[in-house]
């Protein structure tokens, strides 16, 4: 069946790969991270939207296309078949990655969801109450950097009590400054926040933080060792976008 | 050059809040785009070799996470070659490349930057990574 479903793949090469990038990659596997391997074996069906074209006359294509049009996993046992219901709802942001501030990304009928912050899968409280507390918790640094940037930084280093160790106009990025903190948690670690060089849709500049070494005490020391450079050379930066 | 110029002979595309009437300045010297570094070369006194020619439509340096944003560098044809053989030791090694007219760094989130004549390198940005695990690079 295997060899049956890639052979119809290739014959639906019309796709654009930017469409199955986003299918494919941005929804459907971080979905698919959600189901347990001990399911074994498992077949797709709505997600399979973006090669399976509808009413192509090619009669092996319409059975897949009914699927598609009716469901999501299936798996097929000996003598019964496990169907899955189809979402009720996807959220995405606008560079179509899975993504809801506000509750779950995915949604399925019996209520059973996935919370998603720009693409990256994360656990409901970062969406529904982030907070320093839990963020200083968590092991998981893509997991703690969601939930930063949804809490926002002044807010966490405002919870965390986080106090500035330092601080330097940024080179190349005027009216902007470069601070240091000192992060909890161990190994010892500080924070370099920064001012992103160009501005958001709205006219904002984006605050972004950066996990530094201990050692450092100046932030251009700091944020030079982040390129691989010296604070001396860092401070020779003449433009940033 | 202005950003539209640029755009329009380059075929690339910028975010639609970006101003495409602003002159595109060409920097010689140390300069920063978003998560891209690019430094002089002859900062790390490094000899460099297998050079080739960047091709017209320019090369993608690197892309953010979700698979989009790239920074794309472009040139006039036959005015600057880049070579990926780098051995260096903070592992932040994208490319090198050498241009005798001004090159572009173009990204749809930070618009474009041009890059004086001269001999250079370029680098990713890194962080911690959390515990003991070793850095991570960052791609916005």
């Amino acid at each position: 069946m295997a060899t049956r479903a890639a052979a119809l793949r290739k014959r639906q090469r019309d796709v654009s790969p930017e469409a199955r990038q986003t299918i494919k990659e941005a929804i459907t596997t971080l979905v698919r991270s959600g189901i347990r391997q001990s399911l074994g074996l498992y077949w797709y069906g709505q997600q399979d939207a973006y090669w399976v074209t509808p009413d192509s006359g090619d009669p092996e294509l319409e059975l897949w296309a009914t699927l598609v049009r009716s469901c999501g996993w299936w798996w097929p046992r000996d003598g019964v078949c496990v169907v899955s219901e189809r979402p009720l709802a996807i959220r995405t942001d606008g560079e179509h990655r899975l993504h809801c501030e506000t509750g779950l990304a995915m949604v399925y009928p019996d209520g059973w969801g996935v919370h998603a912050w720009h693409g990256t899968r994360v656990p409901s409280w970062v969406i529904e109450d982030p907070t320093a507390d839990r963020i200083n918790g968590s092991v998981n640094a893509e997991v703690r950097r969601c939930a930063i940037e949804h809490l926002g930084w002044a807010a966490y280093i405002e919870q965390a009590g986080l106090r500035v160790l330092s601080q330097a106009p940024d080179p190349g990025n005027p009216g902007c400054e470069l601070q240091l903190y000192d992060l909890p948690g161990h190994p010892p670690s500080r924070l370099l926040l920064a001012v992103n060089g160009s501005a958001e849709r709205d006219g904002t500049r984006r605050r972004y933080g950066l996990r530094v070494p201990a050692g450092f005490d100046h932030p251009l020391d700091a944020a030079g060792w982040s390129y691989g450079l010296t604070g001396a050379q860092y401070a020779r930066l003449q433009r940033r976008t | 050059m202005f950003l539209a110029e640029l755009l329009d002979r380059t075929g690339l595309d910028v975010l639609e809040h970006l101003d495409r009437q602003v002159t595109v300045p060409v920097i010689d010297g140390l300069q920063a785009q978003g998560d891209l570094v690019v430094l002089p070369l002859a900062w790390l006194g490094w000899v460099l070799h297998d050079w080739w020619e960047l091709p017209p439509e320019g090369r993608e340096l690197v892309r953010g996470e979700a698979g989009n944003n790239p920074h794309t560098l472009v040139a006039d044809p036959g005015t600057c070659r880049m070579t990926t053989w780098l051995g260096d030791p903070e592992r932040l090694a994208i490319a090198a490349f050498e241009n005798t007219a001004p090159a572009w760094l173009v990204h749809p989130e930070h618009g474009a930057t041009g890059i004086a004549p001269g001999r250079w390198f370029v680098r990713r940005q890194r962080e911690l990574g959390a515990g003991f695990r070793k850095p991570v690079l960052i791609a916005d």
